[in-house]
């Protein structure tokens, strides 16, 4: 069977409404966080854990983590159910909120790992290695004996990163890391998963909205959209089906010069060269070029991919999210 | 055992921390005297002005005092993190956090927070008890002594479990719950007079809720010799432990209510 095995999860939160003026007691309003989630997960798996805002990603992670219980379906994490023996269970797992800290605010964070230490009962040979181990591998070595409030956001990251994987555990779950990060601190953090899910086979189930975070680091990728899966595989599967544009910016030489192109293509002045949007499926790019020459001597000229955020977007409203 | 050590460790570090900002704590802990020492004074001008409460003398008022003093800021201290930010961490999903951790909750809870600037509460009850203790001719025996030990002992685990009430009440509402407060402070405010000072529905409400008529009045008025509600000895001995009572009903009541636990934010 799968690492981690997630059949037909379910879970709705009551949502009191607003008082109607003169009603005595508030509707309540049912929201389904989750409807009929499924998927399987192999050990030393990378996964990028995607949708809009609400979609149920948190509510997955949390159910996972073993702080919420679902209300109907399964789940199996390295063949446990986590919402039950909670603290067997979440001695194997190790979670980061990118929005919720967990060292302590105030004390060296050294202080904070030695009292996890204790927490997770880990033994004193063990916890040193690994944690010197984890501090070489997120540059924490200046900062051990940095209070957490003293730091920036990004080694605050690293630091919580290193206090959630003392006790090296098999299975990592990240809701939304890179929030609020730099690009050097996204890039060591990345750098550093990929570091992490290699050396110690550790699964790691991300739920983020950097989509380069994703091309970065995972895979496979899962959609969710209003508490159910949409999409379940490879993030170049997920975008060839989008990624039907190229833009090309171009300049000439002589002023009078205007491509003629066929209806197809979009075409916009912009500045003293033109911008050029069209689909390599309609217009192929050879013959494109073919058009552009003939106008007169090119002086320069770039094509550009589309951007990924843009593709999302797409895709989330094609998908009616 | 571990459990123990996890938490004298955890109360070294917040130690330190707090020791950080010197001025800082030394202020805030001589703001506390003055505010006890307040509370210490309509107890002097009390007596003053009546020198008697029923049968209760003034140093038997001090010893009351005195003793409710101690205990509630014994509590306030060590047990800061259920006393203090606790419903905050329900409401703010803060929670969370010590739920993907292998330990209890409530040892976490116990382990998050102290509060050493009671020590000056501390301090003004001790001088009350000991004060309250002398005019009042206290014969201190080893069983005064070991029953004093009890009746703070048990005190502390009654006062937490009061705490308890407010944790539990957020966890289903998600909102502070300012009736929980009745309990806590308006408890340590009235019993720190012996509680047959009250009306009937008071009495009640102190000895068969919040029981600190049980804990500490009972065994106090044994140690100072006029027996309340006009019990036996052995009474004394026995009634301290529905501290621990309640205290269990509520770590009960919270394990159930854990289970509706909803979280918040993402």
């Amino acid at each position: 069977m799968s690492f981690i095995h997630v059949q037909h999860l379910c879970k709705r939160f009551y949502v009191q409404k607003k008082r109607k003026n003169g009603a005595l007691l508030r509707e309540k309003e049912t929201v389904e966080a989750l409807k009929d989630v499924s998927f399987q997960i192999e050990k030393g798996e990378l996964i990028g854990y995607i949708g809009p805002n609400g979609a149920g990603k948190s509510t997955t992670v949390k159910i996972l983590s073993g702080i919420l219980t679902p209300d109907s379906g399964e789940a199996e994490v390295g063949g446990k159910v986590p919402w039950k023996n909670r603290k067997e269970y979440v001695q194997h797992i190790g979670v980061v909120f990118g929005q919720r800290m967990q060292l302590w605010w105030d004390v060296p964070i050294l202080d904070s790992y030695s009292l996890l230490k204790d927490i997770y009962r880990i033994p004193e040979a063990t916890y040193q290695k690994r944690l010197s181990e984890l501090a070489e591998a997120l540059n924490l070595g200046d900062l051990l004996r940095t209070p957490l409030r003293q730091m920036s956001l990004g080694q605050r990251m690293r630091a919580e990163l290193c206090g959630s994987l003392l006790h090296q555990p098999e299975m990592l779950f990240l809701d939304e890391p890179t929030i609020g990060l730099d690009a050097v601190s996204k890039l060591a953090l990345r750098d550093f998963l990929k570091w992490e899910n290699r050396e110690h086979r550790t699964t790691i189930l991300l739920t983020t909205h950097d989509m380069e975070d994703i091309a970065a680091l995972c895979p496979r990728v899962m959609v969710l959209g209003h508490g159910r899966k949409l999409y379940d595989g490879s993030l170049q599967d997920l975008l060839r089906h989008y990624d039907r544009t190229r833009t090309v910016e171009i300049r000439y030489g002589g002023d009078e010069s205007r491509p003629d192109l066929p209806e197809s293509v979009q075409m916009l002045k912009e500045g003293d060269g033109f911008r050029i949007i069209y689909e390599p499926e309609k217009l192929p790019t050879a013959e494109l070029l073919n058009l552009l020459q003939q106008a007169g001597p090119i002086r320069e000229m770039t094509v550009q991919p589309q951007n990924i955020d843009h593709l999302i977007a797409d895709m989330y409203r094609e998908m009616g999210l | 055992m571990n459990t123990l050590r996890l938490y004298l460790r955890s109360m070294g570090i917040l130690l330190k921390s707090q020791l950080q900002y010197p001025l800082s704590f030394l202020l805030q802990t001589l703001a506390q005297l003055i505010m006890e020492g307040g509370e210490m004074l309509a107890v002097v001008l009390l007596v003053d002005r009546f020198d008697h409460l029923n049968q209760w003398s003034a140093g038997d008022l001090y010893f009351f005092f005195g003793l409710m003093s101690v205990t509630f800021y014994i509590t306030e201290c060590f047990g800061r993190g259920i006393t203090g930010n606790f419903p905050s961490m329900v409401r703010t999903g803060q929670l969370d956090t010590l739920l993907i951790r292998p330990r209890g909750i409530l040892t976490q809870v116990l382990c998050s927070a102290v509060d050493p600037r009671r020590i000056t509460c501390i301090a003004v009850g001790t001088v009350s008890l000991i004060l309250g203790s002398r005019m009042s001719r206290v014969d201190w025996t080893a069983a005064n002594i070991l029953l004093l030990a009890e009746s703070i002992f048990c005190g502390f685990w009654l006062i937490l479990g009061l705490f308890l009430i407010e944790a539990i009440l957020c966890i289903h509402s998600v909102k502070s719950v300012e009736i929980a407060n009745a309990l806590t402070y308006g408890g340590r405010s009235a019993c720190q007079y012996p509680v047959d000072a009250f009306p009937r529905s008071f009495r009640t409400l102190f000895t068969v809720i919040a029981p600190f008529a049980l804990v500490m009045h009972v065994p106090a008025s044994r140690i100072l010799g006029k027996p309340i509600f006009g019990w036996p000895a052995w009474a004394a001995w026995i009634s301290p432990l529905s501290g621990f009572v309640l205290f269990a009903v509520m770590v009960l009541l919270f394990a159930k209510a854990m289970r509706f636990y909803r979280s918040t934010g993402s």
